[in-house]
């Protein structure tokens, strides 16, 4: 019972937050990319640029807040390629984002050798955002919720206003609405007088900057330094969370709350219990739990029509 | 249409990922012949030459330590340092074939990533001697080649001996140690250089402090910050003091996690004190500069042989860091169970087990 207690308490809630809350980000931001029509298996590569971005802009200004301002529009601007790619080239989604992520990680490696000379890792900053942690007076003190939702960092409070600002953009705003018609129905979208190209671009570039505020969350307030590949794989964790949240935000932030606390659950298990059980398996269970939970929901969601569909409009120049 | 503005994609993204990653080879000049030394020193006359990995001088790591190591030999030895920075993993074998051709007498290859690489220059040059830091060889690998390892556990035990003090008899020492006799020890992946500094660790904080509570838990990764974290967090919830981490870059993630909840951590491989002075108490240490110095006098006086040499503590190439701002905290009686510690390996009393199944786990 002991055991169970250590394992089962208020804080296993709030490691699942800081696991999540990366992938909740670029799956988020991934779901108003295909909501738009492009598919976007370029989050890892995005977010790994805004990570290393993040960094720089924290070290050589001082101040953490500008690193995120750098991470969000790096994210952003090399998200304009992927966008430029298949929206305006007619490229292969999969394939631009198969390029792209492979291009993020040599980009990141050039400009680490060439900053720090070495790649690897970067010297650690003195402030972060994690020192910009804020108790809510109040709120905070409520057994329990307290602690997850009103004693965060930053982007974690953030993102929980992102994801209430996405729902409402997708529902009710009139970009949101062109957004989703794009990906949905292209040519009707166009007939009416709006550009999908336009629409496509905004959701491409809205994920590149979600992606990159996920890259800021792992190296400048959750950790102090920038490792290369310290995204690990969340940017397609991400794109499994989407599916299974089927293409809506507050269904990819639950995905993402699976995720993240089969993740501080097995972190927990490894630490409480002495089993000499290959630590494998306790590894790999989020994901085996991930793989489930899309295999099972993956029939009840649906994909955007267009989803990835290329569409060309030829205009008399 | 459509395909040509592909294939113009394709080759503009080929292209600027060329840009990226031109070869760059920079040959760093090459160290002036040392002056003219009223005493001859046994290696005068010969090249030691190393190529870094992409990491290159620089790293705080593996490469400073390698070229440490060179200009030690070439300041007691009188052997010529050399060194090659290599951009990219392409570089490998020319820059380890280049020195050979140039004529030293011994190339290094610096880290595990370049095990390939050396093996093939060492078939490529047979007259040339090669080592290879942290590199196994294996049963393909040419005579002229030697394997560089290193005793982690060894450097475990030390670890473990101070932390195994310091949680308990000397908590009071410093506010960050509390009265629960629990430390913890993250891993990377479990690979049996890492089981080796676990176990290790283990057996030297049981071997002052039988009652202690090792924690310990595996990320599964080695660059995964988050990751580390979280398992550090974990143990500090639980009561943990010190954090021992054999997780490489994961392990930055646990050093950070300890500084963030006022605990203290130990570094693993290379001196990691930089890394967060206050928290970082010290580090299991493979000392690469002590044993590249090993390596060139082995050449010198005819030793040096193919296969691969397990440098241990009787080398002193494994061991722990200097305690840093912690040298005023750590008590003379900690400091002294370390040096006997040591001197009871080198003379065998002690033998460090390097596997779970030695501990009971």
């Amino acid at each position: 019972m002991e055991v169970l207690a250590q394992i089962f308490n208020t804080e296993l809630l709030v490691a699942t937050i800081r696991l999540s809350t990366p992938i909740t980000l670029a799956a988020v931001g991934a779901t108003i990319c295909e909501r738009s029509g492009v598919v976007n298996i370029a989050m890892e590569g995005m977010m790994i640029v805004g990570a290393f971005t993040g960094l720089i802009g924290a070290m050589f200004t001082g101040d953490p807040w500008l690193g995120l301002l750098f991470a969000v529009l790096a994210g952003g601007v090399f998200s304009l390629l992927h966008a430029f790619a298949t929206v305006s080239l007619h490229l292969e989604h999969v394939v631009s984002g198969a390029v792209l992520n492979i291009l993020a990680f040599g980009i990141v490696r050039y400009m680490m050798v060439m900053i720090f000379g070495h790649p690897g890792t970067t010297d650690p900053i003195r402030f972060s955002l994690k020192n910009y942690q804020w108790a809510i007076p109040g709120l905070s003190k409520i057994p329990v919720l307290g602690p997850i939702f009103f004693n965060q960092t930053p982007i974690i409070y953030f993102s929980f206003l992102l994801i209430i600002f996405f729902t409402f953009f997708l529902k009710k705003t009139k970009l949101g609405l062109h957004i989703k018609a794009a990906g949905e129905h292209p040519l009707a979208l166009e007939t009416i007088g709006v550009s999908v190209y336009k629409m496509r671009y905004t959701g491409v570039f809205i994920s590149g900057m979600m992606a990159g505020l996920a890259g800021a969350y792992l190296s400048i307030e959750n950790a102090v330094s920038f490792t290369e590949g310290m995204s690990s794989g969340r940017g397609f964790i991400a794109m499994a969370a989407m599916i299974s949240g089927g293409w809506t935000p507050i269904g990819a932030f639950i995905a993402s709350l699976f995720f993240g606390f089969a993740d501080a659950l097995q972190v927990r298990l490894q630490v409480a219990l002495e089993l000499s059980i290959p630590e494998e398996l306790f590894i790999i269970l989020p994901y085996v739990l991930t793989v489930v939970a899309v295999a099972g929901l993956v029939r009840k969601s649906r994909a955007p029509k267009a989803d990835g569909v290329d569409f060309m409009i030829e205009r008399p120049e | 249409m459509k395909k040509a503005r592909i294939i113009a994609l394709v080759l503009l993204i080929m292209l600027v990922a060329f840009g990226f990653t031109s070869c760059k080879k920079e040959e760093a000049a090459p160290a002036p012949a040392p002056e003219e030394k009223e005493a001859a020193l046994p290696g005068d006359g010969m090249i030691a030459a190393m190529a870094t990995d992409v990491g290159g001088l620089g790293d705080k790591s593996f490469n400073d330590g390698a070229y440490g190591g060179l200009k030690m030999a070439e300041e007691l030895l009188g052997t010529e340092a050399r060194v090659v920075q290599s951009k990219q993993q392409t570089d490998y074998v020319p820059n380890l074939s280049g020195l050979a051709e140039d004529g030293a007498d011994v190339v290094f290859a610096v880290g595990f990533l370049m095990d390939q690489a050396v093996n093939e220059a060492a078939a490529n040059n047979p007259d040339t001697l090669f080592a290879g830091i942290d590199i196994w060889s294996n049963d393909a690998s040419p005579e002229n080649f030697m394997g560089i390892v290193f005793n982690e556990h060894e450097a475990g035990y030390l670890a473990g001996i101070v932390a195994g003090l310091m949680t308990k008899e000397y908590a009071s020492a410093s506010d960050k140690l509390n009265d629960e006799n629990k430390i913890g020890v993250v891993l990377g992946m479990f690979i049996p250089p890492v089981e080796k500094y676990e176990v290790g660790f283990i057996a030297g904080a049981r071997s002052v402090n039988p009652d202690i509570e090792v924690l310990s838990a595996t990320a599964g990764d080695f660059v995964d910050q988050a990751k580390g974290k979280e398992l550090a967090l974990a143990m500090i919830e639980q009561g943990a003091d010190i954090i021992f981490h054999a997780a490489g870059l994961t392990g930055l993630g646990a050093i950070n996690a300890c500084k963030e909840e006022g605990v203290l951590a130990i570094g693993v491989d290379v001196d990691q004190n930089s890394t967060a002075p206050d928290t970082v108490l010290t580090s299991a240490e493979k000392k690469i500069v002590q044993a590249t110095y090993l390596a060139v006098e082995s050449v010198i006086d005819g030793s040096f042989k193919g296969g691969t040499r397990v440098f241990d503590i009787n080398d002193d190439a494994v061991g722990i860091s200097s305690f840093h701002s912690f040298d005023s905290v750590v008590p003379q009686a900690v400091k002294d169970a370390v040096d006997s510690a040591i001197a009871d390996m080198k003379s065998g009393k002690v033998t460090v087990p390097t596997t779970r199944a030695e501990i009971g786990l």
